[in-house]
């Protein structure tokens, strides 16, 4: 009897594990969603915050389109999260006040905001409801390689041997920081840097 | 079926040691969607697949139910818990091949103080048992649905397997975070507890031991004694099989224990050869 239990345990078992496989997306969202993505609350730490700018993508690739169209008329705002990501949860709000928005943690959001008389191109991702073309961004700003979350990328312009190009820097996690006025001065006086970069080349900028 | 092998321990130090580095493949590129069938952190830098504790509380946290995340787990662990039980926890999960390594040093600390062989036979011992299935129902599941608070934030194996190593191999590059100093206190509770508690870990407080236990009532592979009329006439009451258990079981007395993790100790053991495992 018990062995009859046994065997029909095991075929209803692995007929559901294989039906899952087979006919949903759940080997690609645990991959993408958990092993590919550095759990920074389940590993205790926060990447070390250096505010340093790059020109060079973190993965080698160009910077996508988007990115140079819009560096004409603003900087831009990269902001990553995802569903079950307490430092997410702890930074959404830093970022909703520093810019006056709102919105819901699941949502994909755009916006225009004008902050210090400049324009600000904001785009928040959550991976685990974005697209894949869209989680591909997180490699390329992912400048110390910790492809962790939540990732706050501010793009802005720079001289570089006679060029004026992308320049960036990527912020990680809670930014190494142990209260929420302290990461929001942190996270403003970044932007404000970004900024001034932007001012002082834009004059230069050929798109 | 009768299955007596010999070398029954050096085959799972073999078992074991093979899936640790199966485990930690990701140097060499390999990343997986499958879950870990035991305990493992997909915050270690080395690890190739995801902690099955991680996708079920990502599935129920800010309550929310992402049915997916929260039965591929359950049913990865069905799988090998409907074949072996909790065979998993004796034969390849990492932190019980860490636990065999201190089960020596366990056992001659209670050989030379009886206080902790006393604290380890309190009459309380069996309801402390109960304390895993606690975890994972409020830790791993109710509190990220109620309250957004994980267990994976605090995971003693996260520390040992995520947290320490990346502090190793980038150090500088990572500094603490809120939960790094209750994840410590926790980390250094579980060095104790292993280290004064044979199995001490898998015994109380182990999350997927949890799940993995019931399944020991009716998976294939299970470990039996002879049949009973058999078992008293030939049993020599030696309790050989009971001490050497690192799980503490009172194996005489066993039938399909959810605590047995199918070492099999108690097989190789017995003088009289009264307990094998057996299919079916």
């Amino acid at each position: 009897m018990n062995k009859i239990i046994s065997i029909t345990a095991i075929i209803i078992v692995s007929a559901s594990l294989v039906g899952m496989w087979l006919e949903t997306e759940v080997y690609q969202e645990v991959k993408n969603g958990i092993v590919e993505v550095l759990c920074l609350s389940c590993l205790k730490l926060d990447p070390y915050t250096k505010s340093e700018f790059t020109f060079q993508t973190a993965n080698g690739e160009k910077h996508p389109d988007f990115v140079l169209n819009n560096l004409s008329t603003g900087i831009i705002f990269l902001h990553f999260s995802e569903d079950a990501c307490p430092g997410c949860d702890i930074m959404h709000p830093i970022v909703e006040e520093i810019f006056n928005i709102s919105f819901g943690k699941e949502e994909m959001v755009y916006k225009e905001i004008e902050y210090e008389n400049t324009t600000i191109h904001y785009y928040y991702t959550n991976i685990d409801h974005s697209t894949p073309g869209r989680n591909q961004w997180l490699k390329i700003y992912d400048k110390d390689h910790v492809g962790g979350l939540p990732m706050f990328t501010i793009i802005t312009l720079g001289y570089n041997n006679g060029l004026i190009q992308p320049y960036y820097t990527t912020l990680y996690g809670t930014l190494s920081l142990d209260n929420d006025k302290a990461r929001s001065d942190f996270l403003k006086e970044v932007i404000h840097e970004g900024i001034e970069l932007y001012n002082e080349n834009l004059p230069g900028f050929k798109g | 079926m009768k299955n007596k092998s010999p070398k029954v321990q050096l085959k799972r130090l073999i078992s074991q040691l093979l899936i640790f580095i199966s485990a930690n493949l990701r140097p060499l590129g390999v990343k997986t969607g499958f879950c870990y069938p035991f305990f493992y952190c997909n915050a270690c830098p080395a690890a190739t697949s995801a902690c099955p504790l991680r996708s079920i509380e990502q599935s129920l946290y800010h309550s929310s139910f992402k049915w997916k995340l929260f039965f591929y787990p359950f049913l990865i662990l069905g799988f090998f818990g409907s074949t072996s039980g909790r065979a998993v926890c004796g034969w390849a999960c990492p932190i019980g091949l860490l636990q065999r390594a201190t089960s020596k040093i366990v056992r001659r600390l209670h050989k030379k103080y009886s206080f902790f062989k006393k604290l380890a036979n309190h009459p309380i011992e069996p309801y402390m048992r109960y304390m895993k299935y606690i975890v994972l129902i409020t830790l791993v599941m109710l509190t990220p649905f109620l309250i957004d608070f994980m267990f994976t934030d605090i995971c003693p194996v996260g520390f040992l397997t995520g947290t320490i190593p990346t502090v190793i191999i980038f150090p500088g590059k990572f500094v603490p975070n809120v939960f790094f100093t209750a994840a410590l206190i926790i980390f250094i509770l579980f060095i104790i507890l292993i280290f004064t508690v044979e199995r001490g870990w898998c015994r109380y407080f182990c999350p997927i031991g949890a799940i993995l236990a019931p399944f020991n009532k009716i998976s294939y592979l299970h470990v039996a004694r002879v049949p009973q009329e058999i078992f008293d006439k030939e049993c020599l009451h030696c309790n050989a099989c009971s001490d050497i258990c690192p799980m503490g079981i009172d194996v005489p007395n066993m039938t399909r224990s959810p605590e047995c993790i199918l070492c099999g100790k108690c097989i190789e053991v017995c003088p009289k050869d009264l307990i094998h495992f057996e299919r079916g």
